[in-house]
């Protein structure tokens, strides 16, 4: 047995939602200055574990202990007190304020002199903290113009500022800090995590199995609920957390390799020496029908922006775009469109789908004109519905019916609407942006297979993301960007995918 | 055992009635506050509740309604059109002055067309110079009121020929006054239009999500122009309505007119943010503010007092009525 006593230790905590039971019975402990994977499929009950540790949600049952002595459940406040700091996935920072202000939003209390905020004590606390962190940001620079994976270490900062306010040792919930870094970002979390260790407990909730195996000590694997299996980290293989996580052995070629295209068709989409002052240099592309071509390259390396170019949302300086030979207009969205190039934005929630909105309305907006009884602009309902109702069924949307909003399915149905409303208005190019942000692993299989479908029917597919695993998997060819330019192109057959190693040293 | 799974079922599921007024609570509540009106004004006035007061409060909102139909157009889309109240001023001016030289047809389509215009410049000066709805329609609204007071230099513009006069006053159903027909028949043409055609959609989609919607297809710049002409027209339709119903073209003919639309079509559960709701929500605003002030008319209440109960009412019934899960802000 171990006698030391445990930062953090849950024992039989449960949540149910009316009949519906979120977390059951769960065991967790973190042990003092280690670090904790936990992992799972959307909806195995990570967030809501999170939320009980952090106090915002009640548990129906169980107890929660910090450092040996009970912390009251429910109480935000309380868990704050004992050190429980979360930094969420959706950024909690105010964007206008400046970094040390948001450091300490809603502690203020202890700086005001007369109701008057002390801004020089606040501002040097948190450069205090940011030196200990040897996070090089300016307190006093404004959120809002820091990069992404600047702000989410200031939201790691913010947690630590806690620990000098209530003197205890902090224990930090990561929340998917991840999911939107590039790997260079990524690296840069992780190198600060491990130096952080000897003065935080922490816990990781992640999507990857890769963030698992590059920081954790332990992990923990939740599946419905339910601890599934944990782990010291040394002990454990990517394919026993697979299973672990979606509770069948991993599938032979989790990317469909097998299904690769071999024979590609004709070239589709041709890119010369396409410009963008400051973010494209000269980069020039060509996909063949039924050929993935992935891009992957660090946040910043223009890969968006060549996506963007191509989808016409925005307008190159220089070099020109053709689908099949006919010239795009430069910039033109309606110009793309009618050529048929299809797109999935990164932000799926703000460029994606309309939330508020049923699948019916999302799914046939990018063809409604072709439901109009014929040069009418009245549209058929049954058309629609009809049309609605199959593409619902080939993609396997999971939701009670058409006329559900959006925001109301999982992330990977709401992504296979996406799909769908380019797939039932007809598609010869398709543009993916980070495709699997935000998916679980069961749901990012399925948007493979869709894909691997795709280019079987001869769609050209330019497929940018962060995962490189996926993009080596899934694509013929690499391109990798470098400040805007392309570093390097590396085949990836189906029977000879290059290794990780092979491709990201030009991306850096 | 197979009975028993069966029966849970039964107790599981609500009855249909139910999940249809669970789905349907927003359009609801203004039926409610409608039947909760009636009542109240029925009991502090035997006057109220009779069929020659009914045609009363049809008249004197049919113009509202057209008003607030312009407004939902473009709340619609997430913007909002401060100028309605005084296109239909002006509007009104313009087929006054023309009516008694060229006739009614004239008339009204000088009236509708100045809306029109009028929507067009709104929508070009949003888009082409990037300034919010909410300033250039504001900015407009001082321009038209200066333009109509020049026009009128203080006075009101009368005109001779009565015959849209006559034919607002008319009744081509028999006991339905033809100025509440053609509020009505109007509101049912938009409810068509913001369901059943791809201009609609495309205006739900807007603002629902305008990037959402301009990765899709839908040409945005294009479609707001179209939002906005929409109001316009409609603004225009109302106030030749108003001027014939009224007799003159006058020039604060639509000064009430912007507040008790939003507030009829925020009542009737229209987003102010956007993308949902839809004129037959509105008909429902409007008949609220519609009976309040007519049943505090009925029941002698001074003006005084109507403005403060109507601005409370509002704020209540808003309160009440929104659904806040749709704004994530409230601002």
């Amino acid at each position: 047995m171990n006698t030391v006593v445990p930062a953090l230790a849950l024992s039989g905590v449960s949540k149910h939602y009316g009949q519906v039971a979120a977390l059951r019975a769960v065991d967790l402990t973190l042990a003092r200055h280690s670090v904790l994977g936990l992992v799972g499929e959307n909806g195995a009950g990570k967030s809501t574990l999170i939320s009980v540790i952090n106090g915002t949600v009640l548990p129906t049952d169980g107890e929660l202990r910090v450092n040996g002595s009970v912390v009251a459940p429910g109480a935000p406040l309380a868990a704050a007190r004992a050190g429980i700091a979360t930094v969420f996935q959706e950024q909690g920072l105010v964007a206008n304020l400046r970094v040390h202000e948001n450091m300490l939003l809603g502690r203020e209390r202890g700086f005001a002199r007369a109701g008057f905020l002390g801004t020089n004590a606040t501002a040097a606390l948190a450069r205090d903290v940011l030196n200990e962190l040897g996070i090089a940001i300016d307190p006093m620079a404004v959120t809002g113009d820091l990069a992404f994976g600047e702000r989410q270490l200031v939201e790691i900062a913010k947690a630590f500022a806690l620990g000098r306010i209530y003197p205890v040792e902090p224990i930090v919930l990561l929340d998917e800090p991840t999911s939107a870094l590039s790997d260079k970002e990524t690296q840069i979390l992780f190198n600060s995590i491990r130096r952080w260790r000897d003065k935080a407990s922490i816990v990781l909730v992640s999507h990857r199995l890769s963030d698992v195996f590059a920081v954790c000590d332990h992990v923990t694997a939740l599946k419905d609920g339910t601890v599934n299996g944990h782990w010291a980290v040394a002990d454990a293989t990517p394919d026993m957390l697979h299973e672990a996580i979606v509770g069948r052995p991993r599938s032979a070629g989790y990317y469909k390799e097998s299904e690769q295209r071999e024979d590609l068709g004709e070239i589709v989409l041709d890119i010369r020496s396409l410009t963008v002052p400051g973010q494209l240099r000269d980069v020039s592309l060509s996909v063949q029908a039924g050929e993935i071509v992935g891009v992957a390259g660090v946040l910043g390396s223009g890969k968006t922006v060549l996506g963007n170019a191509i989808t016409g949302a925005i307008r190159p300086a220089g070099g020109e775009i053709s689908i099949r030979g006919k010239r795009l207009k430069p910039g033109s969205r309606s110009d793309a469109l009618a050529a048929d190039v299809g797109f999935v934005p990164a932000e799926r929630n703000i460029a994606g789908v309309i939330g508020m909105h049923s699948i019916e309305w999302n799914l046939t907006l990018p063809s409604l004109r072709s439901f109009r009884f014929g040069r009418w602009p009245v549209l058929s309902a049954a058309r629609q519905a009809r049309v609605t109702d199959s593409w619902i069924e080939r993609l396997r949307v999971r939701t009670p019916g058409r006329a559900v909003q959006i925001r109301n399915l999982s992330g990977g149905n709401a992504q296979k609407v996406v799909f769908a409303k380019w797939l039932a208005r007809g598609i010869k190019v398709f543009v993916l942006d980070d495709p699997g942000r935000g998916l679980d692993v069961g749901a990012k299989e399925e948007i493979y297979v869709l894909l691997r479908d795709l280019a079987r029917q001869g769609v050209a597919i330019v497929l940018i993301s962060d995962n490189l695993p996926e993009i080596i998997g899934l694509s013929n060819r690499i391109i990798t960007l470098r400040s805007g330019a392309i570093s390097a192109e590396i085949n990836a057959p189906a029977h000879d995918k290059p290794a990780e190693t092979a491709v990201v040293p030009h991306m850096v | 055992m197979e009975a028993k799974v069966s029966q849970t079922a039964i107790t599981a599921a609500p009855p249909a009635w139910r999940k249809w007024i669970a789905g349907n609570a927003i359009a609801l509540y203004p039926v409610l506050v409608i039947l909760a009106l009636v009542i109240f004004f029925s009991v502090a006035n035997p006057n109220f509740a009779t069929f020659d007061n009914a045609m009363n409060i049809g008249r004197q909102s049919s113009v509202l309604l057209l008003v607030a139909l312009a407004g939902t157009m473009v709340i619609m889309i997430g913007s909002i059109d401060l100028s309605v109240g005084s296109i239909v001023t002006l509007s009104g001016i313009v087929a006054a002055l023309t009516i008694d030289a060229a006739g009614p047809v004239v008339a009204i389509a000088a009236g509708i067309g100045t809306g029109v215009a009028v929507g067009l410049i709104n929508g070009v000066t949003l888009i082409s110079l990037k300034v919010p709805s909410f300033l250039v329609t504001l900015g407009m609204l001082s321009i038209l009121s200066g333009i109509a007071n020049m026009i009128c230099g203080g006075s009101s513009i009368m005109f001779m020929d009565l015959s849209l006069t006559d034919f607002v006053n008319s009744e081509l159903i028999p006991g339905l006054p033809t100025i509440i027909l053609v509020a009505l028949l109007s509101a049912a043409a938009l409810a068509f239009v913001a369901f059943k055609t791809v201009l609609g959609r495309y205006l739900f989609a807007i603002g629902g999500g305008e990037i959402v919607a301009a990765n899709s297809g839908v040409p945005v710049n294009r479609y707001k122009v179209y939002a906005f002409m929409l109001s316009g027209a409609l603004c225009g339709m109302a106030g030749v309505l108003l001027t014939a119903q009224v007799g003159a073209g006058t020039p604060a003919a639509g000064a009430n007119m912007l507040l008790d639309s939003i507030a009829a079509i925020v009542m009737g559960g229209t987003a102010l943010s956007g993308g949902i709701g839809g004129p037959q929500r509105t008909i429902l605003g409007v008949l609220v503010i519609a009976i309040l002030s007519n049943g505090m008319d009925v029941t002698e209440v001074s003006s005084f007092t109507q403005e403060i109960v109507k601005g409370l009412v509002i704020i209540l019934a808003v309160a009440s009525t929104i659904d806040r899960k749709k704004y994530p802000f409230i601002k």
